[in-house]
Parts: C-alpha cells; sequence; structure tokens
C-alpha cells in the first residue's frame, strides 16, 4: 500500500539520518496535469500525466547530496536514500551548507475545486474560433492549456514543516499572422489563472499581442543606426528582471564574485523611478511560492527599491557562502511598481526609438552587454508609431541603461505570473542593414 | 530500473492495442556537479521515468503517463490514454482515417552497461582539473568546472513499426573562465567538452582537456582587450563551430513540418532556390557521411525507422522534416524525426543530426579573401523564427582587417534572414566539425547534433 506523503517524507528523512546524515530535507509531492494541445489551429491531443517527486538533501559534516526521484514507493525510497547517502559521502565539504532552521509550521490551500476539463475545453474551443472569426490573418501554431495541481510536504530534521495545496490553470498561446507567402514574427501569450471566467482571448494584453502581429505583417527596416530611447513593453521585460537575477542578484555570480554588483547593497545601482521586487504574495499572481527549497516561508522582498539595491537573490547557502542576507524568497514573480507616465504620452514623447514587443537575442554574459533582435515590435518617430520593424537589432548594456530610464508607464499588465509596466530606456543603440 | 527488463511488462499489452497505439517506458538519469571557483555547489542526481501511452483515434491523440512501472500502472495510463483519444475524438471530431502503416520490424537491442559510474569518479575529475585550472592560469577572476551527465533509456513498443530498445548516454564537462577588462568587467568564455558516451569512457585524466582548456584561456585573454562589433550588415566568416547552429537555428526549425503548417515562411519555398548553390544541407540520422554521428538515433518514437532528410541539395529546398500525420498531410514518407524527451513528453518532429556539407575552401583562405569584416568563433544560444529571421549569440569573435585577423570583439549577436543569408555563402571550408553539447527547446528539450564547415556570408551584427 502507497503511503501518505507525510509518512513518505518522514520515513525517508528517519533514513537519512539513521544512514549517518546530520541534517537532512525531504520534499514529497504528488501532481497531476491534464493538457489540451491545438496545432496550427486544430486540436490535436489531451493529455493526462501522473507524477510524483521525493527531493532529498543530506548533509554530513558539511559534506551535501541531493537526490530526486519520481518513485515513492518503499523499495524506491531505500534506495534513493542509499544513493543520497552515496552522494554526500563523496562530496567535499563546506561549512555553508546547512538547513532551515525551525519556524512555524504553516499548510497553504491554493486549491479552486478541482479540474473543470470541459470548462477548459470549451475556453481553448472558443479561443480557436475567436481567432478565426475576428483574426483571419493570425495563424495560432500552438495551443497549451491545463489545469494542474499539486500536494506537497516539506519536512526538515530541524523540525520545519510545510504542506501546500496548489491548483491552477495555464495558457501558452504561439501565433503569427500570414497573407499569401508573408508571415509575421512568432508571438505568444502566457499565463496563469485561477479561473475560467475570462475568455482567453480577452486576458490582460493577449489581444493587443495578437493586433500588433497583424499589424506586423508590413515590415521596414531602420536605416544605418542610432542611439535611441527603447520602450519595453510587459511582454518584453522579463528579458532584463531575468538577468539581474541571473547576472548579478543570485548565488552563482556572488559566489563566484563575477557580479558587477556584489558590492552595490545598499548603493543606487539604477534611476530612482525604478522598484522592482519579487512578490509571490502579490494579489495578482496565481499559486506563488509560499516556501523556498531551502524550507523558509516565503515573503516578498524588494530587490531595487528607488534606484537602491537592497537586497540580493540568494539563497540560504549563497547567504552562508558569501555572509549577505538571504532573500526572503527564490520567487520568479517578479513585479515593477508603476510609474507616473501614461503610456501613451510615453510614446509621445520618443523622437526617435522603438516599441520592444519580445527580444531575440544571446544570453549575456557577467559584463551586462546584450544584443538582439527586436521582435513584433514598432518604430517609433517625433512621437508616434510609424510602422512595424524587421531585421532591426538593439545593442546595450544592462547596468548602463538601467541608470538612464526615461521613464515608467502609469499602467501594468499581470498575467498571473509577473506584474509589470512598459518601462523606456534611453542610450540604446538601434541598428538596421 | 533497467528499462530492457521490462520487456515482458510492456509485450504484453501489445496484442491489446486497437487503436494506433505508442506504449513507452522511459528513464532519464542525470548527475550534476559543480564546482564554482573551488566551491562544491552543485552535488546532486536526479533520476526521472515511468511509463507513457499515446492512441490515435480519428485525426487526434489522446496521451497518458504514470510514475510507476507496475502492471496496474502500464493498464491505467493506456486506458487514460484511451479516454482522452476518445474525449478528443468526440468534441472535435476531425474524421481522419487511421495512420498509413510503416515498415515493421523486431526490436533493437542496445547493450546496457552493467556497472553505474560512481557519482565520486565525476567529483573527483571535476575537483581536479578546477585545482589545475586554479594553479595555471594567474589572470582569471573567477572559474567553473561542471560535470552533466544524462542516460536516456526507453523501451517502446507501436501497434504498426518497429518495437525499439534504445540507450543513449551523454557526458559533458563544461569549463567557465572568467576575467576583468582593464577597466574592471568582467568578461567569460565558457567550453563544453565531451559529447555521446559513458563519463569513464569520455573523461579518463583531467590533464588531457589542457589544451581545449589552454585555447580558451588565450581566447579569454585577447576577449578581455575586446572592442564592441560594429554594428551593421558585414561580411563574416564563421568558424565551423557556428555552422551547425546556422543550419538548426537558420534552416532546421523553419523545416520542421509542424512549424511548416503553423505558418513558417518554408512553406512556399520546396523546390526553390533558397541558398547558394554551395550550400547542401541534412539532417542525418545514425551516420553521416561515413562517420557515426554524435547523437545517432535509428528508430524514433513513432516506431518510424529512421533515414537521413535532405533539407537543402545545392540550394534548393527539399523538403521538410515529419511525423507520422504530417508525412501524412504532405504525402511523403516519414524519417524518424518525432522524439519526446522524457516518459511524460509526447513525441514531437525534432531534428536529430542536423548539418550543412563541407565545401572545397580553405578557412585561411576565406579569412584572407576580406578586407573588412569578422571572424566569428563561439557561439552561445540561438533562436528561429516563422519568417526564417534567425539570431545567435557570439561570445568570441575577431575583426578582419585587410586579410587579417584584428581585435577580439565583446559578446554580440547576429541574425539574417535565412533564405536570404544563405544566398549570400559564397566560400565553404573543406573540414567539418560536430557539437552535441546543448539542448534545443520546443514545448520539450531534446537532445541534437549539428556540425558544419566554415562558411563566407554576409550577416548582421549587434554592436555600437
Amino acid at each position: 500500500m502507497k503511503m501518505t506523503r507525510q509518512d513518505t517524507a518522514e520515513y525517508a528523512l528517519e533514513s537519512l539520518l539513521k544512514a549517518g546524515a546530520d541534517k537532512a530535507a525531504c520534499r514529497v509531492a504528488c501532481a497531476r496535469t491534464d493538457e489540451f494541445n491545438v496545432e496550427a489551429g486544430k486540436f490535436s491531443l489531451m493529455r493526462t500525466l501522473f507524477n510524483d517527486e521525493l527531493y532529498l538533501k543530506a548533509i554530513s559534516g558539511g559534506r551535501k547530496g541531493i537526490m530526486v526521484s519520481n518513485k515513492l514507493d518503499k523499495d524506491s525510497i531505500d534506495r534513493s536514500v542509499a544513493d543520497c547517502v552515496a552522494l554526500f559521502s563523496s562530496a567535499s565539504a563546506d561549512d555553508a551548507e546547512d538547513i532551515a532552521e525551525k519556524s512555524v509550521n504553516k499548510s497553504f490551500d491554493r486549491s479552486i475545486g478541482g479540474p473543470d476539463m470541459d470548462g477548459l475545453f470549451n475556453r481553448s474551443k472558443e479561443y480557436v474560433e475567436l481567432l478565426g472569426d475576428e483574426y483571419p490573418k493570425i495563424v495560432l501554431e500552438a495551443l497549451v492549456s491545463d489545469f494542474h495541481s499539486a500536494q506537497t510536504t516539506f519536512l526538515n530534521s530541524n523540525g520545519v514543516e510545510f504542506n501546500d495545496n496548489r491548483e491552477f490553470y495555464r495558457l501558452s498561446a504561439t501565433f503569427l499572422a500570414k497573407d499569401g507567402a508573408t508571415s509575421s514574427s512568432f508571438n505568444g501569450y502566457d499565463a496563469i489563472l485561477a479561473s475560467l471566467d475570462v475568455p482567453f482571448i480577452d486576458l490582460d494584453l493577449h489581444r493587443s499581442l495578437i493586433e500588433e502581429s497583424v499589424a506586423s505583417l508590413n515590415t521596414r527596416t531602420v536605416d544605418g543606426k542610432f542611439v535611441g530611447k527603447v520602450i519595453v513593453t510587459p511582454a518584453c521585460s522579463d528579458m532584463i528582471w531575468d538577468t539581474l537575477l541571473g547576472n548579478f542578484l543570485s548565488d552563482a555570480p556572488l559566489v563566484m564574485e563575477t557580479s558587477r554588483w556584489k558590492d552595490s547593497l545598499g548603493t543606487q545601482v539604477s534611476d530612482p523611478k525604478l522598484t522592482m521586487r519579487a512578490a509571490p504574495l502579490h494579489p495578482c499572481i496565481v499559486a506563488g511560492e509560499r516556501f523556498t527549497s531551502d524550507g523558509y516561508e516565503s515573503f516578498d522582498t524588494d530587490y531595487i527599491r528607488d534606484g537602491v539595491l537592497k537586497s540580493f537573490a540568494l539563497s540560504q547557502y549563497g547567504s552562508l557562502k558569501t555572509g549577505k542576507p538571504r532573500a526572503l524568497n527564490t520567487s520568479t514573480s517578479i513585479e515593477v511598481l508603476p510609474g507616473n507616465v501614461p503610456l501613451s504620452d510615453m510614446i509621445k514623447g520618443i523622437d526617435r526609438g522603438i516599441l520592444l514587443n519580445r527580444f531575440s537575442g544571446g544570453s549575456p554574459g557577467p559584463g551586462g552587454d546584450i544584443s538582439g533582435v527586436a521582435k513584433n515590435s514598432f518604430l517609433i518617430e517625433k512621437g508616434a508609431i510609424v510602422g512595424a520593424l524587421s531585421e532591426t537589432m538593439v545593442s546595450f548594456n544592462i547596468v548602463d541603461v538601467l541608470q538612464n530610464i526615461s521613464a515608467i508607464s502609469a499602467e501594468r499588465c499581470c498575467n498571473g505570473i509577473n506584474v509589470l509596466p512598459w518601462c523606456c530606456f534611453d542610450g540604446i543603440t538601434i541598428s538596421g542593414k | 530500473m533497467i528499462i530492457y527488463m521490462l520487456v515482458d511488462l510492456l509485450s504484453a499489452h501489445k496484442a491489446g492495442f486497437k487503436d494506433y497505439t505508442e506504449l513507452r517506458a522511459q528513464t532519464n538519469t542525470s548527475k550534476r556537479v559543480s564546482f564554482l571557483s573551488g566551491n562544491m555547489t552543485v552535488n546532486a542526481q536526479t533520476s526521472e521515468g515511468g511509463v507513457s501511452a499515446r492512441v490515435y483515434r480519428g485525426g487526434t491523440y489522446g496521451f497518458a503517463s504514470g510514475a510507476e512501472y507496475t502492471a496496474d500502472s502500464v493498464t491505467s495510463v493506456l486506458a487514460a490514454a484511451t479516454d482522452n483519444a476518445a474525449f478528443m475524438d468526440r468534441r472535435v471530431n476531425k474524421g481522419q482515417p487511421p495512420l498509413p502503416s510503416v515498415t515493421e520490424r523486431n526490436v533493437e537491442w542496445r547493450s546496457i552497461p552493467s556497472e553505474d559510474v560512481a557519482q565520486s569518479l565525476l567529483i573527483d575529475f571535476a575537483k581536479e582539473l578546477d585545482s589545475i585550472i586554479a594553479g595555471k592560469y594567474k589572470n582569471l577572476s573567477s572559474r567553473a568546472v561542471m560535470v552533466n551527465c544524462l542516460d536516456i533509456e526507453k523501451l517502446l513498443y507501436v501497434s504498426d513499426g518497429a518495437d525499439s530498445h534504445f540507450y543513449q548516454p551523454r557526458s559533458l564537462v563544461y569549463v567557465f573562465l572568467t576575467a576583468d577588462t582593464s577597466d574592471g568587467v568582467p568578461v567569460e568564455l565558457f567550453k563544453p567538452l565531451g559529447g555521446l558516451g559513458r563519463f569513464d569512457a569520455l573523461f579518463s585524466d583531467p590533464s588531457l582537456l589542457m589544451q581545449d582548456i589552454d585555447e580558451l584561456y588565450e581566447s579569454l585573454m585577447d576577449k578581455r582587450e575586446g572592442v564592441y562589433s560594429n554594428a551593421g550588415l558585414r561580411k563574416c566568416v564563421m568558424h565551423p563551430d557556428l555552422a551547425g547552429i546556422l543550419a538548426h537555428e537558420a534552416v532546421g526549425h523553419t523545416v520542421e513540418a509542424d512549424i511548416v503548417l503553423g505558418g513558417s515562411v518554408a512553406a512556399h519555398n520546396v523546390g526553390n532556390q533558397v541558398a547558394s548553390e554551395l550550400v547542401s544541407m541534412v539532417d542525418f540520422a545514425h551516420t553521416a557521411l561515413g562517420e557515426p554521428c554524435p547523437l545517432p538515433v535509428y528508430v524514433d518514437d513513432e516506431g518510424v525507422i529512421a533515414e537521413d532528410a535532405t533539407l537543402i541539395d545545392h540550394g534548393i529546398l527539399k523538403g521538410f522534416m515529419h511525423s507520422r500525420e504530417s508525412a501524412r498531410h504532405f504525402g511523403v514518407k516519414p524519417q524518424g524525426n518525432a522524439r519526446g524527451f522524457t516518459f511524460s513528453d509526447e513525441p514531437l518532429i525534432r531534428m536529430r543530426n542536423t548539418a550543412i556539407i563541407p565545401g572545397t575552401s580553405k578557412l585561411e583562405d576565406m579569412i584572407a579573401s576580406i578586407d573588412d569584416g569578422y571572424y566569428l568563433v563561439k557561439t552561445g544560444n540561438g533562436q528561429a523564427d516563422s519568417t526564417g529571421e534567425f539570431m545567435f549569440a557570439v561570445e568570441l569573435g575577431y575583426e578582419i582587417k585587410n586579410g587579417k585577423l584584428g581585435r577580439a570583439i565583446r559578446d554580440t549577436t547576429i541574425s539574417g534572414v535565412a533564405f536570404d543569408m544563405l544566398k549570400t555563402v559564397d566560400m565553404i571550408s573543406d573540414d567539418m566539425i560536430w557539437i552535441c553539447t546543448g539542448f534545443c527547446g520546443k514545448k520539450q528539450p531534446m537532445t541534437v547534433g549539428m556540425g558544419g564547415p566554415a562558411i563566407r556570408c554576409e550577416v548582421n551584427i549587434g554592436g555600437r
């Protein structure tokens, strides 16, 4: 007979300690996903995935091992425990390895009543039909819509215990416009939803992204190159925030000391208009993180407040290794606070620049140089959008342009994943053929 | 769990397949070790496996997967996939006939080593390599050594086609070196080493990697003094390392039949001149130019025996890559391109070993022929688009001035419209390099091989 999650976690934890671990943590999750797929505008697949997770972390004398498996029967747990012991037995010792201290045990329930697969199918079908009726030049390359549920138990040998039950719907649409032999670039919209109340096509930026794809059938390139302003839309600005997290704020660049902000805590790193935070508890974020993978309860945290670096995104290990404070979450639910300029006024204020809807570029190195192709983007001249762009590249250094934020919009968008405004950066090299 | 021990469990269900059905058991096992500036930050293993089934009825598929290797699990996964196919057929009602038959063949057995590679071997190797790097190179501000091994084993039974067993180990060592420019800005280069094979077969002695790492360090010292590239359309020579990603990103994705049906510009170009006559491109199944491919595929996850797919022949676009269903749509024979990454992933149309065929020029002559341009040496990630507009990162390159290599350039990106850019190719070198160190992303990740020679062409380059 299959053990409960609680029994499984307790058994695995006890086994690790008996096998020689000084400290141990265990996460047990049982998940189910029910998914519809549409390809080239036609339903193609219904998928049901049952999956489990057993995550084991054990430390002995500062030596760490992590074993992850998707088997929860007793024999498999015993094998995973033995594998985890073998891992830490051969590891190098590091005093910064630890587990979370005892805190208040909590349970979180974000269930939404279970799956409504008929409702999800009907919303997906409605979306396919509306696209065809209202936007005949749009080709729906792919739609993935699913209902996901996961029940998770986390325990560690310091007595930490969290339980979480979460459910949500997900939507990922990829589309383009096509007119004869002419195609626009791929465009897309992703969202996490707590209900099916709103038609997919009416979710925040979705309809405007579709309309911008149609407008991108007729494109122009920029003649030569110039340095101008770029409005990065909420659909695209992940690229900025993910780079800051990955290259300057997280464990690896700080442990390796390659982060250009390693000594910048408490100093001005951007224009004062910018406040950027991780906000898993924000009411617009669906099923946000409630406890970290280290075993700490998650809270919202400011990374940059009014342009000042307030926190790194360090794990417990990264914090102990560098001597810098641990982040209050490990979330990627990014919130950027709104500015006070309407988007329409931001556009009016630009003499020459672009509205950047999607960025296809190389992963930036530790120096922060970024270059790539402006996709689904529009040229702005003398305060007005004058046409869609193709074969246009943008190049900038992220550390430099953060000092050159000319405006942040009053409007924001939330897709259940992030809460983001439009941000206008100055000093970006824009080049065509 | 060794998957081929499940033969009896899975094969017992084959007689009960009614509609077109795939039944697959698969385990992906990964081992990861990382040393960041001497600190062991990762020491982990992941084992993810289970059973999945896909059933085709009336023009749509039902799919289901479960993590357990038991008779009950196989039965319930098959039942759930069948129920899902019935739900879709009832609600969508495409009315399509069954998929056409393909060649049948017995199970292909691949040998599985009985002894697992111990994690301590990976740790000791990485630690020693890190120690050598730390002691040898004086101008580094940081370094990282990462080991990443992925073993995939799968067993497939299909109602029609080739039942198969597949085992593929891939072992990689990544070395990252970082140095600071004179004004304190960090610059980085990395090199992946390894490929198809178990770790113990590929990596016996860290000192054997030092020639590659010496070259990486010298390149980093060049890049430390690097300048921004001059943005715009430029004449370039791409090192063979870049040709593979060019084949993959610029052409490969646009000729995957699902992308074609989704609106790719390639749809209208079969039979057309899309590249210089010098350019020929093939998605190889398992053997290329008389040698084994870096990641051979013999049978795909739809039970189709894999064959080479010619994409471009002397500049003419010849066809697309297919699943069984897309092949029927286009009236061609499937060639074994449908693959799923994990047990719970349905097969998608994926590239296998995509390459540009070598030409006759010499790399040094190609560089000498350019008055003002760039020699692009190392690449990072890349992306494709329905329009044929591609981009990929350039992490190391040099100016070419009057036929000679000049200063290194800082990180940049190149882009172009594939079927325009490929027409500018006017020299192709007579050598070839294969790489198989990354993952292709398309709903699911996938291991792929890519290769090619050096190429002279015109591309847009980012910069200042």
